[in-house]
């Protein structure tokens, strides 16, 4: 017990206290962009995509090769990287997506399988070894007593401004509309003269892009390898899991809840008691509301 | 198939597996016979929890049970392997009557994620326990059944025995009753339900005999193995055994047999390309899954009807484990 | 008076706000028809579900042959007699006609888990049974020509007929039938309606739901009529149909002036 409030003590700590708050706020950040494309892909293509996480590590691996490989500024690099995975993803839409939407039991299994060919086609490109992106700032920010590193800040910054972008797209564009409308009853929406096979294509993007710039902010916080996916892509079932399958803001939600847990728990008691205890927290509310916090139970 | 081929069948089947050791004095195809026997057991314990419309991610997790629990019998306590076996089993039996009737009340996809997860819980508790798994590094030098079995051969009819057991088991199970009350739920858990069946306490039931079966194989893999680590449970063995029943079919025992030997003999074939094998199993379970769900069972079915030429009716419909959404 | 076969007393559902059944009350005897009709919404589904286990009753209790059986689940409600079919998925549609039956017949044919597995004498004589009244279901629902099709095979009439086989193998003394008549042209309508007096005659008792007026009159000795999850009336179809509220429920209020 006496261990326990002293471990808690540790977060009463300023410096700590500041890394704190601004790893909860980057990792929640990094969590929502996955969650996000994962919970769109599901929510409109009822597609359960296992290999979500190998986006994040692709869209860090060509961050990585841009910044290290070509010197290209970080400004130029981390959009040209994000854009260029997720249009050339486009073609595994092509060969491979396309044939399990609307087929949700199928698409989980056959996605496992996309995963495993990308893991380690990643091995064979790229061995095993850990890279790291050059920070874009070494830089720090005192608020008070508060350190804040600059490069996390940066992280915050691009992660806000891309999902502010996707609030935008969603509410206040055709295609998010038409998104919107897929999302409740393709059938319905195809009436309704939507063309979900562009649909389908333009929610597809969107949910590579926010994949592949959540891994490219993870390579700049953790090291790049082929590997990178597993996590995020755990942390997105969780998140998705917390906030309800399909459902948007339940994932915003869902990353906020992980993110902080993972940064409090994880700095007093240790990354794996965080991880029992986010894994813990799914797996009770499976139990009694599968449906997740914001989602809408079947049936 | 009439009666009289399909016992000269069964008897040629049961000649090569017993004299396949003294076909050849390659060591090394005495070991892959060991894989093969082994790794049927938890392809065809698999096949019974998927057979009730759940696909679980986490059978390598029982595995680990059933290998941990049987190797600290055996080397913490010093009793004999065969009390150890009996632990190990029993620990994951115990541990999927715990968790089943809570998970198996998930619909298909609900139940994949928590698997999942759970495969991985379970990952990280034996490298965090370092006190008494070894952590990431393992366990080594864990004693044979018996100073016997330290030959392959020996190991091999040892594992054989194992396998029939467990797959005669499963077949009986599926032929029985029983298994046409799972066919069922498979088919229409509701009307299952109505129709008189608990589903739940079937589903468990299910689950406890599939995870202990898992938990036997772990068991016997850690004590032929002589080392075990906690890789030897990460969720690709547990993908592993799924691609095993996918490949197969997931509407027949068989499928998962077939998928077994197939996934022991691949690898031994591409040793030293582990990566590209990963590469081609994954490749293998997208291509199934985009295009031939049923498996090389249904495969075979289908141009067996082609061949024969007349449409056929009653051929069942494809495996639809999962579908009950 | 005997004890009434089925007893539903002060049945009621929410889900959320909506309350879907509101204190209903009803019985059934031995050997009787009993319809249940009202317009799409009324509740009649819920309240079959509500009987039947396959959801709980907020309120109200469900009394099987005087016995208690409230929040029983489906299975324990088929030991003790009541099955019940469903509007949508009635069969198992991969499979062939028998095997729906056998499947049906599940409370006859298991005879516990170890007995199954072993095939003792005492599953031997299960099967043995089972297949016998496997045989006479089909029979006497006319399905033997179809026995080794499969279901998705067949006209949606027989598949409808089936349906009720499943329930019926399971040698229940009542059945509930949602909808049986659903989708079905004249025709097939008045197959099914000849059916269910058949079970009847088998000393089955039957609580159909329909909103088929026609149907449900021709068939049923007593009728419930629902609204927006409450009981309109019930009694004879003929004093039912005559019932001001449910003219004004069914053809709207100023329909109910003018027969007045």
């Amino acid at each position: 017990m006496l261990e326990f409030l002293s471990r808690l003590e540790i977060l009463l700590n300023p410096t700590v206290l500041g890394q704190v708050i601004v790893n909860g706020i980057s990792l929640s950040a990094i969590y929502i962009l996955v969650a996000l494309g994962f919970t769109l892909l599901f929510g409109i293509m009822r597609v359960v995509n296992f290999a979500h996480g190998e986006f994040a590590m692709l869209g860090a691996f060509a961050f990585y090769h841009l910044t290290k490989d070509l010197n290209w500024p970080w400004m130029i690099a981390l959009p040209a990287g994000v854009i260029g995975v997720a249009a050339a993803s486009l073609v595994l839409e092509w060969l491979v997506f396309r044939w399990f939407y609307q087929r949700m039991f199928e698409s989980m299994i056959g996605l496992l399988g996309l995963n495993m060919m990308l893991i380690y086609g990643g091995v064979l490109l790229w061995d095993t070894h850990e890279r790291n992106i050059p920070a874009a700032s070494q830089e720090v920010l005192m608020v008070g007593d508060i350190i804040i590193p600059i490069d996390r800040l940066i992280v915050v910054v691009i992660a806000l401004a891309a999902l502010s972008a996707f609030y935008l797209f969603i509410r206040h564009t055709r295609a998010g509309l038409a998104m919107r409308a897929a999302a409740q009853d393709v059938e319905t929406a195809e009436t309704q003269g939507v063309d979900t096979r562009y649909i389908y294509k333009v929610a597809f993007f969107v949910a590579i892009l926010l994949a592949a710039l959540a891994g490219s902010l993870w390579g700049q916080i953790y090291a790049v390898s082929p590997h990178l996916g597993e996590r995020p892509l755990m942390m997105a079932f969780i998140v998705v899991i917390l906030g309800g399958m399909g459902s948007i803001p339940g994932a915003a939600l869902g990353g906020a809840l992980l993110g902080f847990t993972e940064s409090i728990v994880g700095t007093a008691f240790g990354a794996a008691a965080s991880a029992f205890l986010s894994f813990g927290v799914v797996i009770v509310l499976l139990v009694f509301r599968p449906w997740g916090i914001l989602g809408t139970p079947e049936n | 198939m009439t009666q009289a081929t399909r016992i000269t069948w069964g008897v040629l089947a049961a000649v090569v597996l017993v004299v396949w050791p003294w076909l050849t004095d390659d060591r090394f195809l005495h070991h892959v016979g060991v894989l093969i026997m082994l790794t049927a057991i938890g392809a065809s314990s698999l096949h019974l929890i998927i057979r009730t419309g759940h696909v679980s991610l986490c059978h390598a997790a029982f595995m680990a049970f059933g290998a941990y629990g049987s190797v600290l019998t055996v080397m913490s306590l010093g009793l004999p392997f065969p009390i150890g076996l009996l632990v190990g089993t029993g620990a994951a039996a115990l541990l999927a009557a715990t968790i089943g009737p809570i998970v198996l009340r998930l619909t298909g996809k609900y139940f994949v994620l928590i698997t999942f997860l759970f495969g991985e819980v379970v990952r990280m508790a034996i490298v965090e326990n370092v006190a008494l798994t070894g952590g990431s590094n393992g366990i080594f030098n864990v004693p044979p059944p018996h100073p016997i079995f330290l030959d392959t051969r020996a190991y091999y009819y040892l594992a054989l025995a194992f396998a029939v057991f467990a797959v005669g088991l499963c077949a009986r199970i599926l032929g029985s009753e029983f298994g046409r009350a799972m066919n069922a739920i498979r088919d229409g858990e509701r009307l299952a339900e109505c129709s008189g069946v608990p589903v739940i306490r079937f589903k468990v039931i299910v689950f406890i005999i599939a995870c202990a079966l898992a938990g036997m194989q772990g068991s016997l893999m850690a004590h032929y193995n002589k080392v075990l680590s906690p890789e030897n449970f990460s969720g690709i063995i547990s993908l592993n055994l799924v691609v095993m029943n996918v490949i197969g079919g997931m509407s027949s025992l068989w499928g998962a047999l077939i998928g077994a030997v197939f996934m022991v003999m691949l690898p031994e074939l591409l040793r030293g390309y582990v990566n590209i094998q990963h590469i081609i199993f994954g490749a293998i379970l997208f291509a199934t899954m985009a295009f031939m769900p049923g498996g090389i069972i249904e495969a075979a079915r289908r141009v067996k009807a082609l061949l024969s030429a007349k449409p056929d009716a009653s051929a069942p419909p494809l495996a639809r484990a999962g579908a009950a959404e | 008076m005997t004890t009434p076969l089925l007893k539903i007393e002060q049945l009621s559902k929410r889900f959320g706000g909506l309350q879907a059944v509101a204190d209903l009350s009803y019985e059934v005897a031995e050997r009787e028809i009993l319809g249940i009709i009202g317009p799409n919404g009324a509740g009649k589904t819920t309240a079959v579900n509500l009987v039947s286990g396959v959801i709980e009753p907020s309120s109200g209790r469900v009394f099987l042959d005087g016995r208690d059986v409230t929040g029983q689940k489906p299975h324990v409600l088929v030991e003790s007699g009541l099955v019940r079919t469903f509007q949508a998925t009635t069969v198992f549609a991969g499979s062939t006609v028998r095997e729906n039956l056998r499947r049906g017949a599940f409370r006859l044919l298991y005879p516990g888990f170890l007995a199954t597995l072993f095939d003792t004498p005492k599953a031997r004589e299960a099967r043995a049974r089972t297949v016998a009244h496997v045989d006479e279901v089909m029979h006497w629902l006319g399905l033997e020509r179809f026995a080794d099709h499969v279901a998705s095979s067949l006209p949606y009439g027989i598949q409808k007929v089936l349906g009720m086989g499943i329930g019926l193998a399971a040698r229940p003394r009542i059945i509930l039938l949602d909808e049986p008549v659903a989708g079905l042209s004249a025709e097939e309508t008045d197959h099914v309606r000849d059916t269910i007096r058949l079970v009847r005659e088998r000393g089955i008792a039957v609580v159909v739901i329909d909103h088929n007026m026609r149907f449900i009159t021709d068939l049923c000795d007593r009728v419930l009529v629902m609204a927006q999850g409450r009981e309109l009336a019930q009694g004879a179809p003929r004093d039912v149909l005559a019932n001001t509220a449910v003219i004004e429920a069914y053809l709207g209020k100023r329909y109910a002036k003018a027969q007045r």
